[in-house]
């Protein structure tokens, strides 16, 4: 089991992502923006992040490089999720991230990208 | 800010860039202000506020996608993204999505505020589409509130030079109307089995607009608007011209009964039954066509290949200035057509050619399209005042039944749609069965100001086109025997009267 946060801002993904990955096992903390994020974060170190990459107040570029610039944070691995193709996210992410998930997405991809990643971080 | 002349602050416009809709507008919307876009689910909202986004970016400008309670941005980009305004490149740098549902949801209405402030700010955006606006109103604690959160909106986009459109569900005049800037309201009628949508400004601040339902299409490339044809041609784009000798028709026979031939710039109406060689003067007359006097063939049955055939069969000039582009063939359907969207084809083809002859072929195809026939007299009236002060000489057809009208009574039967009050001159095409044989006749019926020979002339269809014989004595002997034939009445009346006999 492990503990993934997610954070989305659009109403009903992060609901839904929370409800698959508990049913797959694992635990889950939900936020709405990069900020708030962040916070989740520093309460309780997660093993992998689910990242929108437009969001209000912090988008999910700015938090990655906030993850970056902790040594505390920057192995945690981070899994962007968008509407737009990778390459649109590739440059402001500047390869940070572990994997990219285009939305909208099937639940089953989801969950296999989320334990391949984790595999690879084991 | 600038000034008009007059010294007076002049309020800034941002186009909307949805073809028809700044017509409409004005001009556009006003730069700073807070518009509500309002209609039904499917009635085109979302994808009118994102067009409105996809223009403003590709004029320069960058702009902020909100959306609460909507579909997802992925399903909502999916589809979206099949329309030619959309260009996946401009997001997230020009246009940025975010949803403001949750911080709705944990913040109320004053989180609302500092979101939609500081995104606005940090996205630079000029334009923002807050899409789902009703749940706004259902977060509210009461009416009051909602009404401030609308006020302090109004203010925020003001300050921030921000032009703020709420996308909201269609509803009767609400609270919300009396405090923004301009009320938008897209909706869909059903005429029989047929729906037609329509775009209605009921409020614009600070400017005239044109009022009244104009239709509008979603289309592969997005929303094109038309604006209804009788108002925007109310004031004709030329009211400074003059008149000039009179227009040859193409035959040479019919110029001579006329008096020289059409009026210059003047509106005809050709009127008879189907198959009598209508179409065929019409092409007659566009033969007159060259470089310098260009032409167009506007007709709703007989598609451009149709039309060349017939042209190169008859041997007519016309065929040559069709093959040359002096004369457009434009077809328009009746099928799903929205009459509307027709009249802005014609008009934009007149100007877009420099056209001096156009052939309209015929008022039918007009009247099948129009879902309220009143209108089609004040189509027809802006027509000829644009025609006209475009220095074009126009010519249309009007089917009447196979009978046709009664001898003696020459407007029996016919149905004009409102044609006949600015048209200067009206010709009358007709069959006269004799016998086993049915001839064609011709005469002139109204001229304006002009002394013209209204005497019936028989006419036959050769490999040449139509023939007017010189003089009407054939005529005469050919209606005289015919009348003996039916016992002293017209065809129509004889055949009312067997009609009446069998009943």
């Amino acid at each position: 089991m492990a503990l993934i946060l997610v954070v989305d801002d659009e109403y009903g993904i992060a609901e839904v992502l929370e409800a698959v990955l508990a049913d797959a096992g694992h635990e889950v903390v939900t936020a709405m923006n990069g900020r708030q994020g962040l916070e989740r974060l520093r309460e309780r170190r997660p093993d992998l992040v689910l990242l929108d990459f437009m969001m209000p107040i912090m988008d999910g570029s700015a938090m990655l490089k906030a993850m970056g610039e902790e040594p505390a944070y920057r192995d945690i691995p981070a899994v962007i999720m968008s509407s737009l193709p990778e390459s649109a996210v590739a440059e402001a992410a500047r390869g940070t991230y572990a994997a990219f998930l285009r939305k909208p997405f099937k639940v089953g991809a989801v969950i296999d990208l989320v334990n391949a990643v984790l595999g690879r971080h084991a | 800010m600038s000034t008009d002349p007059t010294g007076r602050p002049r309020l800034e416009r941002v186009a909307t860039g949805v073809p028809g809709l700044d017509t409409i507008l004005s001009g556009g919307l006003l730069r700073g202000g807070l518009f509500i876009v309002e209609g039904s689910p499917g009635a085109g909202k979302t994808i009118l506020g994102n067009q409105i986004c996809f223009r403003h970016v590709a004029n320069g400008g960058r702009a902020l996608y909100v959306t609460l309670l909507t579909e997802s941005h992925a399903r909502m980009l999916l589809h979206i993204g099949q329309l030619g305004f959309f260009e996946e490149t401009i997001i997230p740098d020009r246009l940025y999505y975010i949803s403001a549902f949750r911080v709705l949801e944990e913040e109320g209405l004053a989180g609302m505020l500092e979101l939609l402030r500081r995104e606005i700010q940090a996205h630079d955006a000029g334009i923002l589409v807050l899409d789902g606006f009703s749940a706004i109103e259902e977060a509210a604690i009461s009416i009051r509130e909602f009404k401030k959160f609308i006020y302090q909106l109004q203010t925020r986009a003001a300050i921030a030079n921000c032009t703020m459109i709420l996308l909201s569900g269609a509803k009767p005049v609400a609270a919300e109307h009396t405090l923004v800037d301009g009320v938008i309201e897209l909706q869909t009628k059903l005429y029989g089995r047929r729906a037609e949508r329509s775009l209605q400004i009921h409020k614009l601040r600070g400017s005239g607009y044109m009022r009244g339902e104009h239709a509008f299409r979603i289309t592969g490339d997005g929303i094109i608007v038309y604006p209804r044809p009788e108002a925007l041609l109310a004031a004709p784009s030329t009211m400074d011209y003059v008149t000039g000798p009179p227009v040859a028709t193409g035959l040479a026979q019919l110029d001579r009964i006329m008096g020289g031939g059409f009026p210059h710039r003047s509106t005809a109406l050709l009127v008879g039954p189907p198959g009598i060689g209508k179409t065929t003067l019409g092409l007659h007359f566009l033969s007159q066509c060259d470089d310098e006097n260009r032409g167009i063939f506007f007709g709703f049955y007989e598609t451009p290949a149709a039309i060349l055939d017939k042209a190169k069969a008859l041997g007519l000039p016309a065929a040559r200035s069709i093959a040359e582009g002096h004369v457009e063939v434009i077809w328009q359907t009746t099928a799903e057509g929205l009459i509307d969207e027709a009249c802005h084809r014609l008009v934009e083809a007149v100007r877009r050619r420099r056209v001096r002859r156009l052939f309209i072929d015929g008022l039918q195809g007009f009247e099948k399209m129009a879902t309220d026939r009143q209108r089609l007299g004040h189509i027809f009236a802006a027509f000829a005042n644009e025609f006209r002060g475009r220095d074009v000489s126009t010519l249309y057809t009007s089917e009447v039944d196979l009978i046709g009208p009664v001898a003696g009574l020459p407007f029996s039967g016919l149905s004009l749609q409102g044609v006949s009050c600015i048209a200067e001159i009206i010709l009358l095409m007709r069959y006269v069965e004799l016998r086993s044989e049915l001839h064609r006749m011709i005469s002139v019926l109204k001229v304006r100001d002009l002394g013209i020979n209204s005497a019936l002339h028989r006419f036959t269809i050769s490999k040449r086109g139509v023939v007017i014989e010189p003089d009407s004595s054939n005529a005469e002997k050919i209606l005289a025997q015919a009348m003996r034939q039916n016992g002293g009445m017209g065809s129509t009346a004889a055949a009312d009267a067997a009609r009446g006999n069998e009943e």
